[in-house]
């Protein structure tokens, strides 16, 4: 079962893991409220699609009341077939970065896993990933940066290392005292030198 | 733990369902304990024969006369093995190697779950069924029903290698034989009904014939125990692993990327790289990998150093090591620039790769590996030598030999060739000199070598 997006953006808090400023709108007025002249993101979120920007679920970039309205009005008008559903405003994540992926999920045999990898839209395109099973030590948390084939992009040569070993370490403990939680996305994750942004997160249960 | 010394050390044995007709599976094991030259005692059971090949047959085990028998074969049709086992069990049987199939693998669970009750009541270690069994090259013990004249006889050495499919198993036992390294065990355990990898992999770790234990596994039965099992087992010696199943279809609908990135195989693989585990992709990488761990040189960096007697294959092999993750090609140091310019004729171009030309002979080697084997610089030595040429014979390869007794620093030779080439391979890795065809199994075994001393080192 997908856990409410506010239930788990509030577990990610709790752990120190911080994500975008996000609030659910019930309609477009809502939205521009919530905008307060800078831009922002509508999301629809629903269990029955997991691709949310092939779907055309992710309007980016929505910096006046026009295109807030426009995007609103698409976004139900798509929901018809996916209820039920709910629509979110974000914060937009400051320009540039990389898009990563962080997730976990409960392996039969071995226990709760944690992976990082090139995220966004390419993560099954490139496969580009590192996994461990959790609890994951510092060491293993920089070998799972070494690994991946993108480990010098997502890490801004080395200068983002240790805010990525915390974010991993901090997602593994989360990982590891949830035993409810099944399945976690945190994808994409934009990455900067000295900050992330934590745009969409999925939990399972 | 469960006790694997009964079946791989037995002082007695007795090969139940033992069989007079040339090609039956009894006759196999029997015929193989006696060609091997078993020495412990060997008892046979038959119920319908009173005497095989010249020796006594008894019809039950309850009937042999003996105060505990250390080990059963146990080649009966899979009906009968519930039968047999109760038998070992009173008759105070330590161990059975059940060799029969039809059980689990065709989806009789039930009749299985009976025999591992049964071993288990009379703890009886117990592998298989379903399996080829087990082969100690020291203690003779062969319960393989593969005749011997098709399957080339390994040396003993410091091997073991543990597979739980016997087809597979067999194969590479086959391989490691032509390819002239020595075997400590061959284990292999089917269905893992009673003993499984866990239980074989806490046996090998302690085993102190066994320097390097290379697997292939279908499946872990018990994944939180062999992690904590393999946070042990990679600090005392390598472990090189070949897993089955790349290719299976993950969750099917999974509901997030990380579930559809990562199935199970991924999982598997995680726990190998996590602790220390060797990860082969192919039965040619644990052939690979095997040959250099069984030469136990514990390389202090990941520095290259080449010697060649033809300039393209030092080529090839510098490309192959460049595009490795961490292996790098070393600079010499200016002591051996010195000492090589001294004794190495005007057209050697002292640099690495070191090309002692066409016409290099075993004293221009050597004057090469002597430098770089005191070379701070260097950490690894590759050798190429292409025996095609007029310089390399029988006294370079006895010189490289040599030379690697002398080295604490990894070495390897890397030699392209057919049959003169292959004489002198086969001279070379019985001297525990690994010798390789193509460069990039070089780099791969290389580089396999340098990250399972690094995953060592972290622990000290």
């Amino acid at each position: 079962m997908l856990w409410d997006y506010f239930k788990a953006k509030e577990i990610l808090d709790k752990y120190g893991i911080r994500s975008i400023d996000s609030r659910y709108i019930e309609s477009a007025e809502d939205a521009v409220r919530f905008s307060k002249n800078r831009p922002i993101v509508l999301k629809l979120i629903s269990e029955k699609e997991l691709h949310k920007s092939k779907a055309g679920l992710v309007k980016l970039e929505l910096s006046d009341e026009k295109a807030i309205k426009a995007a609103y009005e698409e976004l139900v008008s798509k929901g018809k077939s996916l209820k039920p559903y709910r629509i979110i405003a974000q914060a937009m994540a400051s320009g540039g970065g990389v898009e990563a992926i962080i997730g976990g999920r409960e392996d039969p045999q071995f226990g709760k896993l944690i992976l990082i990898g090139l995220g966004g839209i390419y993560v099954e395109a490139f496969k580009d990933f590192a996994l461990r099973v959790c609890p994951i030590s510092e060491y293993d948390a920089g070998e799972m940066l070494e690994q991946l084939v993108s480990r010098s992009v997502i890490t801004y040569k080395g200068k983002s290392r240790k805010m990525l070993v915390k974010l991993l370490m901090d997602v593994s403990k989360l990982l590891v005292e949830n035993p409810q939680i099944k399945e976690l996305d945190l994808n994409p994750v934009i990455l900067r030198e000295k900050s992330y942004d934590i745009v969409d997160i999925r939990v399972l249960e | 733990m469960k006790e694997l010394k009964y079946i791989l050390k037995p002082k007695s044995v007795v090969i139940v369902g033992a069989s007079r007709i040339p090609g039956k599976v009894g006759h196999i094991i029997l015929q193989n304990y006696i060609n091997d030259g078993y020495s412990g005692k060997i008892y046979l059971v038959n119920r319908n024969e009173e005497e095989i090949l010249g020796m006594r047959s008894y019809s039950r085990v309850t009937d042999i006369k003996a105060d505990g028998i250390d080990l059963a074969v146990i080649a009966v049709p899979a009906e009968a093995v519930p039968g047999v086992l109760e038998d070992c069990g009173k008759a105070e049987v330590k161990s059975a190697v059940v060799v029969s199939g039809g059980f689990a693998e065709i989806g009789k669970q039930e009749l299985q779950d009976e025999i591992v009750r049964i071993a288990k009541k009379y703890k009886i270690a117990m592998i298989g069924p379903n399996c080829l069994g087990v082969m100690d090259p020291r203690s003779r013990v062969n319960t393989l029903f593969l005749p011997s004249y098709k399957l080339a006889k390994p040396e003993i050495g410091g091997i073991s290698f543990v597979a739980q499919s016997g087809a597979v198993g067999s194969t590479v036992l086959d391989l490691m034989a032509g390819e002239g390294f020595g075997i400590s065990k061959f284990i292999s355990y089917g269905n893992a009904a009673d003993i499984d990898e866990v239980d074989i992999l806490e046996y090998l770790m302690e085993d102190e014939e066994t320097k390097v234990i290379a697997m292939y596994i279908e499946g872990i039965k018990r994944g939180k125990d062999f992690i904590e099992l393999g946070k042990r087992i990679t600090k005392k010696k390598p472990v090189i692993i070949l897993k089955a199943g790349r290719t299976e279809a993950g969750a099917t609908a999974a509901h997030s990327h990380t579930a559809a990135l990562a199935g199970s195989y991924e999982a598997h693989e995680a726990v190998f790289r996590q602790f220390g585990f060797t990860i082969a992709n192919d039965i040619s990488e644990l052939l690979y990998y095997s040959k250099i761990f069984a030469s136990e040189a514990a390389p202090a960096g990941s520095r290259i150093g080449i010697i060649t007697n033809g300039g393209g294959a030092g080529v090839l092999t510098t490309d192959a090591i460049a595009s490795s993750r961490h292996m790098l090609l070393g600079e010499l140091s200016e002591k051996s620039k010195s000492e090589l310019k001294k004794v190495m004729p005007p057209l050697v171009n002292i640099a690495n790769p070191l090309d002692l030309a066409g016409d290099a002979d075993d004293r221009r080697y050597r004057d090469a590996l002597t430098s770089m084997a005191s070379d701070q610089g260097i950490d690894m030595i590759i050798v190429i030598i292409l025996f095609q040429t007029p310089g390399a014979d029988s006294r370079l390869a006895a010189e490289v030999v040599a030379m690697k007794e002398k080295t604490s620093k990894p070495m390897v030779v890397l030699s392209i060739g057919s049959e003169y080439t292959e004489m002198h391979k086969m001279m070379m890795e019985r001297s525990g000199l690994p010798v390789y065809d193509s460069p990039r199994a070089v780099a791969l075994s290389l580089e396999a070598l340098y990250s399972y001393y690094k995953y060592k080192a972290r622990f000290g």
